[in-house]
């Protein structure tokens, strides 16, 4: 290797990404040797902490922009979205299998992840139907995500075979991913009383499913905007023009997928009858979720839409991102255990938040390595209009 | 407000909600019209001014 290429290994985002890796992995080793006491602060209480909240509820919500994305192109034929496709569908089946991998934390024993699809599978239970559909979503996203692999290998049989199942993949993941959203929502059905009355709902498996939807759309849009700088000269033509149109288009997705999201909300709020909350403190702290990071962007989304402000959309939908973040945490940690007084409360540990942060960085370092190399912002020359 | 029965207490919140659904209608023509509205100027504008 020449001392040039040593010299760019070692770049400041490098070096901080060692670190964030290099603790991970010490904290991993103490997760796997010294059990899940050592190294977090749940309890009987609280049995599902931050990696459930974050690496879990968040990475699953944030990672729908696949099934979004793809299903705009391929299944509504809006092609002028089909440069999107490939970056949405590498962020959610890395985000999904990241997902997996974060998993093993909580749950342990890695050798034992078949099991409950091969072994013992709980037909009855809601973690089961969870636990199949991300199984074999993550199936569907790699499957999707060949393509560009085998583009990249000079694999072109292989590749031509696995593009004809596009719509096919495309429907399934359509498919599995309404079922394993709304579950993840679902799950929490199962505590009324565990959870504040405001968050608490019978819709809670439709709030999660709908607001994936934006969750999904806002992701691409913020992915884009944060890749668009660093890989700007990977990006081809079709990727550079198409860039405005998708903004624009996933804008407007958004402010009604949000405003839908808001009106459910709404709804759940006068089925259970709890307007009488919203004049205390845990109302406040509501209102600020579904006033701030949900009625305000996608009124946000409508004037950067209207107006073509790419600037103004690109901030909503980081601040789209972070209401979503906001509202897995409010309904799994913030208001989970409410009652209970605040010794009793959960509140992480510095190594469990470390493995979250661990998580992301290993995700980031993937991504990196992948558009680097694979053909995700531009067409491969030898497959240019091949959709 | 005090229900006595489940009756009433079912009355009243499908009530609201459906003068939410009703809210909620002319709210998504709303934002849909507010969005749109400027795609709309560009189709009537004369070809030469289009950007």
């Amino acid at each position: 290797m020449s001392t040039e290429s040593n010299k760019s290994l070692f770049t400041p985002v490098n070096i901080i990404t060692g670190i964030f890796l290099a603790i991970g992995l010490v904290i991993t080793v103490l997760r796997f040797t010294k059990g899940l006491g050592y190294v977090t602060n749940l309890d009987d209480n609280n049995p599902w902490g931050v990696w459930i909240s974050f690496d879990l509820l968040c990475g699953v919500a944030l990672a729908a922009g696949g099934y979004t994305t793809s299903s705009a192109c391929y299944i509504f034929g809006l092609k002028k979205y089909h440069s999107a496709v490939r970056p949405a569908i590498l962020t959610a089946f890395l985000g999904y299998a990241l997902v997996v991998f974060a998993l093993h934390y909580d749950v342990g024993r890695p050798y034992r992840l078949p099991y409950p699809i091969f072994v013992q599978p709980g037909t009855t239970s809601l973690l089961f139907e969870v636990g199949l559909c991300v199984f074999l979503y993550v199936t569907v996203l790699a499957i999707e995500f060949s393509p560009a692999v085998f583009e990249w290998l000079g694999m072109k049989s292989l590749r031509n075979k696995i593009h004809k199942l596009t719509l096919a993949l495309t429907v399934f993941g359509v498919i599995l991913s309404t079922l394993h959203q709304s579950s993840l929502g679902a799950l929490y059905i199962a505590v009324p009383s565990k959870i504040h009355p405001l968050w608490y709902s019978p819709y809670l498996a439709i709030l999660f499913f709908v607001s994936s939807i934006p969750a999904g759309l806002s992701m691409v849009i913020f992915e884009g905007t944060l890749a668009h700088k660093p890989w700007h000269h990977m990006m081809d033509k079709t990727h550079l023009d198409e860039h405005e149109g998708v903004i624009l288009g996933f804008a407007r997705g958004a402010s009604i997928a949000l405003a839908a999201y808001f009106a459910v909300k709404l709804v759940a709020l006068a089925a259970d009858n709890n307007w009488h909350y919203l004049a205390t403190g845990w109302g406040a702290w509501y209102l600020v979720e579904v006033l701030g990071f949900v009625a305000l962007p996608s009124l946000l989304y409508a004037i950067g839409s209207r107006e073509k402000n790419i600037k103004l959309i690109k901030w909503t939908a980081a601040l789209t991102v972070f209401g979503i973040i906001l509202n897995r945490f409010n309904v799994s940690m913030v208001a989970f255990n409410y009652q209970l007084p605040s010794s009793q409360r959960y509140f992480p540990s510095w190594m469990e938040i470390g493995i979250s942060i661990f998580v992301v960085t290993l995700g980031v370092t993937i991504y990196r390595f992948i558009v680097s190399r694979m053909p995700i912002f531009f067409e491969h020359p030898e497959y240019k209009d091949a959709h | 407000m005090e229900f006595f029965v489940y009756h009433d207490y079912m009355m009243f919140t499908k009530s609201i909600i459906y003068i939410l659904m009703g809210l909620f209608v002319v709210g998504f023509w709303g934002i849909w019209a507010f969005m749109t509205s400027r795609d709309e100027e560009i189709h009537k504008m004369p070809e030469h001014h289009k950007e």
